[in-house]
């Protein structure tokens, strides 16, 4: 029994031997390239980003599909070579570029918030004489943007990339600009934007969390766009300005005599039940085109706010006054008819003025 | 006097309103309007602290590090025995790792007659002499007391320590000075604070003594009156944010501009040699657009809840005036003119929904109109 359990463990032994020599040999088969540590820690990596072209913008989805440029510079003492005549670095494109980057040292830096895979993603990697390397990544793909609703029709927003580096903490490699990267990145003044206004580039610094408190180099590089207002004000808000006009007509169709109103309140109660159903399909119809509206408060959730509470208030002022007379019979037909008179000139006012105050405060 | 109570009193009611709310929202307004500048005026203190803590602290780094250099026994020998090759063998690798990791931008030894003997960073260039435009290192070796300040040497300007160099046996050897580049200060101010700054130098001290600088410095883009433009964080924000007329008009109390729709607020800090000649500008600027942002909300609020309150009382005051009181004196009066003319068929209908007085009036009309019909 013994016999059989020692030759167990023996024959365990071995099988973990073999395993451990395995994983040796393929660890350190092809051992990473260390980082150049002739400039000390952290590696500083000069980075610039440049929205090359800009093909869409999906609100909705919250992306942009893209093309840009990522250049990273960096120094490798190891890479110097003597300098020889004609030419000012050395050039490697494509696969060329692959294959020499894999023999070196090239920080893992990545483009976070990309959706999915890139479309299209080349290298054009250059090494100047006294170890300078810059590293070109061109790609193509869907970067995910954060939209801010809030001030639409009048917004401003970024289109980010963010640049994340990858395994080393920003205590060994950080990446870092100055004006030129941001010329770098702010280059490209042909670009255009259908609807969208382009402005000024800039980069921020924002460290990204790690495992056990590490914290890991990350730049934001952010194109400024805003919205040509324009365009969005003919589809969304003449119909939400129109539907205004709908309770308004509401209360201002009936006719007082004598302190005694005309119309039946039914027929005004009919057309501000159709004005209810109008702007719930209205809503239904926005927040199909633009679920990012309503998603979150802006100017038009308010002004559907507004437009429900116009109809509630319309309704309230057929029912108490047109349906009830509930003025009437506390204060006379005279202050009731007063009051009614006052209403039609005075909620138009109030409507209207709310309506554009509610575009003002997004233009502010 | 042909004004009518029934338009007249509304109408002096309704404009006592509108003069009320509007005053009080004018108030309201100022009192937020004087909010936001106490804290926009906070943030331009802020940014000033900011600017000059910075400087001082770049004046003190420059500083510590000469003398630690200074003080070094073989640097000392060295210098006083005059071998340049070696004092070059010895602080050379020493200035490349504080240039290219701690913004250290130029370091000189001087000898005491203010001749350069040794430039760290331009080892080929010495023995010029630097008494025209370094007086910081004239003064240095004349008094031997260490000073620290902005001076335009050749490769630039520079935040510079001078201290004076002893050699082995206590006598004067010279000096020593260490210059901090402002791009690392400027850009590392901008990545804590979110600041973009931009240095201005003048353009004449930088012409003559700056002999070094590279071509693309001294450009007409660069230009801003007598300055030309060192650094920047973002030139393209920053070259509307600092026109010429900013420059030459130059306050430090700050300004705001709107450009591209976002409101920045910009400060100008002069920047003086330590002789108090003033070498350059260092323009600061922050994103105000949230404080303005908040200022413009809160002014169409309150202009909203003011147009409310005039609405609101407007029509309670033509409620209760043509409402209680002109409209049933208009309908009484109507009866009793009905009654003059000899018809007692029209009677006061609901005079209980009338007030006290309207009701004792309609009473009084109708008792005439029954007394009447009993004559009759």
């Amino acid at each position: 029994m013994m016999k059989k359990s020692a030759l167990h463990s023996r024959r365990w032994r071995w099988l973990l031997s073999i395993f451990l020599a395995l994983h040796g040999a393929t660890s350190f088969a092809e051992p990473a390239p260390a980082l150049p540590l002739a400039g000390g820690l952290p590696v500083v990596v000069r980075t610039g980003l440049r929205f090359d072209q800009i093909d869409s913008i999906d609100e909705n989805e919250r992306s942009c599909t893209a093309t840009v440029d990522l250049r990273l510079r960096w120094r490798d003492a190891r890479l110097a070579y003597p300098k020889e005549d004609g030419a000012l670095f050395q050039n490697f494109k494509d696969a060329a570029a692959e294959a020499r980057m894999a023999t070196m040292w090239v920080p893992r830096v990545e483009l976070a918030n990309t959706i999915g895979s890139p479309t299209f993603r080349t290298f054009s990697l250059r090494i100047y004489p006294d170890g300078q390397v810059e590293l070109m990544q061109r790609t193509s793909s869907k970067f995910a943007t954060s939209f801010d609703p809030q001030r639409f029709p009048f917004d401003q927003q970024k289109l980010a990339a963010e640049v994340v580096v990858r395994g080393d903490d920003q205590d060994r490699v950080a990446l870092d600009y100055h004006q030129d990267d941001l010329d770098f990145s702010a280059s490209g003044s042909d670009r255009k934007l259908d609807r969208w206004a382009l402005g000024l580039t800039n980069i921020r610094r924002e460290p990204l969390s790690g495992l056990y408190d590490t914290l890991h180099s990350r730049l934001w590089i952010e194109l400024q766009i805003r919205r040509q207002f324009t365009m969005a004000m003919a589809p969304i808000f003449i119909p939400l300005f129109a539907s205004l006009l709908i309770p308004l007509m509401a209360v201002y169709m009936n006719r007082v005599e004598d302190g005694e109103f005309q119309i039946d309140a039914f027929e005004l109660c009919n057309i501000v039940i159709g004005g209810l159903f109008a702007v719930i399909a209205l809503n239904f119809t926005v927040n199909s085109a633009y679920p990012m509206l309503g998603d979150a408060d802006n100017t038009v959730t308010r002004l559907f706010g507004l437009n429900y509470l116009a109809l509630g208030a319309a309704l309230a002022i057929i029912i108490a006054l047109f349906r009830f007379n509930l003025v009437q019979r506390a204060l006379g037909k005279y202050v009731q008819e007063q009051l009614y008179l006052s209403i039609v000139w005075a909620a138009p006012l109030l409507v209207l003025g709310t309506a554009i105050a509610l575009l003002l405060v997004a233009m502010a | 006097m042909n004004v009518t109570f029934r338009r007249g009193a509304p109408t002096a009611l309704i404009c006592i309103v509108v003069v009320v709310v509007v005053t009080l929202a004018f108030l309201s307004n100022r009192l937020f309007h004087n909010l936001t500048n106490a804290v926009e005026q906070n943030q331009f203190d802020l940014m000033r602290t900011i600017l000059r803590s910075s400087l001082r602290a770049a004046e003190d780094r420059a500083m510590a590090r000469a003398e630690m250099v200074a003080n070094l026994p073989t640097v000392r020998d060295l210098f006083a025995k005059r071998d340049r090759e070696r004092l070059l063998a010895e602080c050379g690798p020493m200035f490349e790792i504080q240039k290219s990791k701690y913004g250290v931008d130029q370091m000189q030894f001087h000898l005491p007659n203010a001749v350069s003997f040794l430039r760290l960073h331009a080892p080929p260039q010495h023995s010029d002499d630097l008494t025209k435009f370094r007086p910081l290192v004239v003064a240095v070796n004349t008094d031997r007391v260490a000073r620290k300040g902005l001076v335009v040497a050749r490769t630039g300007p520079a935040i510079f320590g001078v201290v004076p160099m002893v050699d082995l046996a206590g006598g004067h050897a010279g000096s020593l000075d260490v210059g901090m580049d402002f791009n690392p200060i400027l850009d590392g101010l901008k990545a804590t604070y979110q600041l973009e700054l931009a240095l201005f130098i003048a353009e004449e001290p930088l012409r003559r003594f700056a002999t070094g600088l590279p071509g693309e410095v001294l450009t007409e883009e660069n230009r801003r009156g007598k300055f030309i433009k060192f650094h920047s964080t973002h030139w393209t924000l920053m070259k509307d944010l600092a026109t010429e007329a900013d420059v030459i008009n130059v306050t430090e109390e700050g300004y705001t501009r709107k450009l591209r729709g976002i409101t920045y607020g910009a400060l100008i800090l002069p920047l003086r040699d330590p002789n108090g000649e003033q070498l350059g500008l260092l323009v600061v600027a922050k994103d105000f657009s949230a404080s303005r942002a908040a200022s413009g909300r809160s002014l169409v609020w309150q202009s909203l809840l003011a147009l409310f309150a005039i609405v609101t009382l407007a029509v309670a005051v033509i409620v209760v005036i043509r409402g209680l009181l002109l409209r049933p004196v208009q309908m009484i009066t109507e009866r009793f003119r009905s009654l003059a003319e000899g018809d007692r068929t029209k009677p006061i209908e609901q005079p209980e929904t009338l007030c006290q007085e309207m009701r004792e009036l309609a009473g009084t009309y109708e008792q005439l109109r029954g007394s009447d019909e009993e004559k009759e």
